[in-house]
């Protein structure tokens, strides 16, 4: 552990990102009790420049601003870690259970991951916001879906080198279900890869919400959201730019913040992440 | 030679079935889905009002009473003709909707990949020969921040600075769907610019990966104990050796080009599928928005069989399989 820590305390990039998002947490957190207006109220002073009452000034249909940017992170930060979380563990045992069976269950796994591969994530996504409509758990479970192909390999290729060590054999052996040999024999044995998969899946999820709701395809109005933000602020880029800047500044540092402290955690812990890394 | 024939077949054969089996996915996404083409077309309000019998006139006319099977068949038989469907209220065909949309975009991708391979080459290459030094170490922040800030944040930087701030350029575009690429090109910098940031960085980490492998593989000790110069090692050597795994890697990048379009072409907008593609959500065009899932998959399942074939050609290892 100690090892762990000073080949961690050897990378500042890492370090730095790893505070900034501690610091997004914490604000994500305690926007409740930090913010000194209603982010919702409309207060009928559209435009306002930043001042002693409004810091960050109003937007354009007059919510104070700085309420907005520090509640407009919880949103999308929640529905990340949810389909971060449901990518990872049905990944990892949707990935093992192809590696442990093999033969039909391996074919059509394989198979069907490399088809969603083949659909970009924001086709897959309209496709099911058209039918399902829009909301934040229908937004979680497809952002899920998408994030699960990487995690499926990843398991899966793992999983192939375990399945031939002796432990899998001898628990076959005593006559143990597959159920209990994939979640009680193999997952324990891959957990330290799957919380590095969870850490880059979420925050490539947190990248996807963010564009989804840009394009107006996630999270909706009146919800304070940075995605959002950036959206309704362009109206207004020549005049107001920090309505732009700020959320848009918001949702930069944090995902740049998670992969430099994905990166160095993993490497401190002796693992490859940037292998793992499969852009958007 | 029959070898390579029949490897290439595969591969040709296996595109086509993934391709095959998308389109039923399409057909079945949009099947399955609560409510049917026209339910979904029609406002809430539209639906309300409607006597049912009408409603099942309009369902008969537009030939959704019959079973799934029959328009799934239907719906492929189009597809294999090129025929993409007519729109539901309008009765356009869905092909001269996009025809245009789709040139631009293809535009966009051939101009993004055009410039961003060799300079992605080289930025891996330049990385991996000053592993952790500081050139490594400039690229590898550069490739992390490139890919983690999304799109649409880059491209509204990119707005702020270049055409607001400097007013190099407008902050949209504003040429015609149909207008010329040359007018179309010229007036898209920035949006080329914004798409070459996200995919250098990507390409650049990929090749950055192979190429260090390739480099710590026996045969370039091997090579550098015949006295070669260590330049013609890393460049006729090593590269071709990390490009081919690279290569098989461009499935993904060709998805997240598609989806990074998408999404740039709203920023700035730009007249393509992803404009497109928005509109007939607002519009629930489900044909629209069936034909660009298709379209744009067949784009990555085609990049992907190029990326296949290019690695058939240069590797002569994978031509058994």
């Amino acid at each position: 552990m100690n090892l762990f820590w000073n080949r961690l305390l050897k990378k500042p990039m890492a370090v730095a990102g790893l505070l900034v998002v501690v610091g997004h947490v914490l604000c994500a957190l305690a926007a409740p009790w930090l913010i000194n207006h209603d982010p919702y109220q409309l207060l009928d002073m559209p435009f306002l420049a930043p001042n002693g009452q409004f810091w960050l000034g109003t937007d354009d249909i007059g919510r104070d601003f700085f309420s907005r940017v520090l509640m407009g992170g919880r949103l999308s930060l929640v529905v990340a870690l949810v389909s971060g979380a449901l990518a990872t563990l049905g990944g990892g045992v949707i990935g093992l259970l192809a590696a442990y069976k093999g033969g039909l269950w391996d074919d059509v796994i394989s198979r069907a991951v490399e088809m969603k591969i083949a659909i970009p994530s924001i086709l897959f996504v309209s496709l099911f916001v058209t039918g399902f409509g829009q909301s934040i758990v229908v937004l979680a479970i497809v952002i899920a879906i998408i994030k699960m192909m990487g995690v499926i390999r990843t398991a899966r290729a793992q999983g192939l080198v375990l399945v031939a060590q002796g432990f899998v054999m001898a628990a076959r052996l005593r006559g143990e279900s597959t159920i209990y040999i994939v979640l009680r024999e193999l997952l324990p044995n891959i957990m330290d890869l799957l919380t590095v998969e969870f850490a880059l899946r979420t925050s490539s999820a947190l990248l996807l919400v963010s564009t989804l709701s840009f394009l107006g395809l996630g999270l909706s109005p009146p919800q304070a959201d940075w995605g959002l933000m950036v959206h309704d602020g362009l109206q207004s880029i020549h005049s107001q730019p920090w309505l732009i800047l700020v959320p848009a500044a918001c949702i930069a540092t944090l995902v740049v913040g998670i992969n430099f402290a994905t990166d160095g955690l993993a490497e401190a812990g002796g693992l490859e992440a940037s292998r793992g890394i499969a852009g958007h | 030679m029959s070898g390579v024939a029949t490897a290439l077949l595969r591969r040709v054969l296996l595109s086509v079935l993934t391709l095959l089996m998308l389109a039923v996915f399409v057909f079945l996404a949009t099947e399955v889905l609560p409510g049917d083409a026209l339910d979904v077309s029609l406002s809430a309000d539209e639906l309300a009002m409607m006597p049912p019998q009408r409603l099942a006139e309009m369902k008969a006319g537009l030939g959704l009473d019959r079973p799934v099977l029959t328009r799934l068949t239907e719906f492929l038989g189009g597809l294999a003709q090129g025929d993409l469907g007519r729109t539901l209220i309008s009765r356009a065909p869905v092909s001269d909707i996009i025809a245009y949309p789709l040139r631009n975009s293809l535009l966009l991708a051939g101009m993004t990949l055009m410039l961003a391979l060799p300079l992605a080459v080289l930025l891996g290459v330049v990385s991996a020969c000053t592993q952790r030094r500081s050139a490594d170490n400039w690229i590898s922040t550069f490739c992390l921040v490139g890919y983690s800030v999304p799109e649409f944040v880059t491209g509204t930087f990119l707005v702020m600075l270049m055409a607001v701030k400097w007013a190099w350029w407008p902050a949209t575009i504003t040429v015609d769907t149909q207008g010329t690429p040359w007018s179309l090109l010229a007036a898209s910098p920035l949006v080329i610019l914004t798409l070459l940031i996200g995919s250098i960085a990507y390409l650049t980490r990929l090749l950055r990966v192979g190429m260090i492998d390739a480099l710590a593989g026996d045969f370039v000790e091997r090579l550098r104990l015949t006295g070669i110069s260590e330049w013609r090692i890393v460049w006729l050597h090593a590269l071709p050796a990390a490009a081919i795994p690279s290569l098989a890697a461009m499935s993904l990048y060709a998805a997240s080009l598609v989806s990074g379009i998408v999404v740039v072409e709203l920023v700035f907008s730009y007249p393509g599928l992803g404009q497109e593609l928005v509109r007939a959500i607002a519009k629930r065009e489900v044909h629209v928005i069936q034909s660009i899932a298709i379209l744009s998959a067949a784009l990555v399942v085609g990049l992907n069989l190029a990326a296949d074939l290019a690695t058939l050609a240069l590797d002569p290892r994978t031509r058994s399989s």
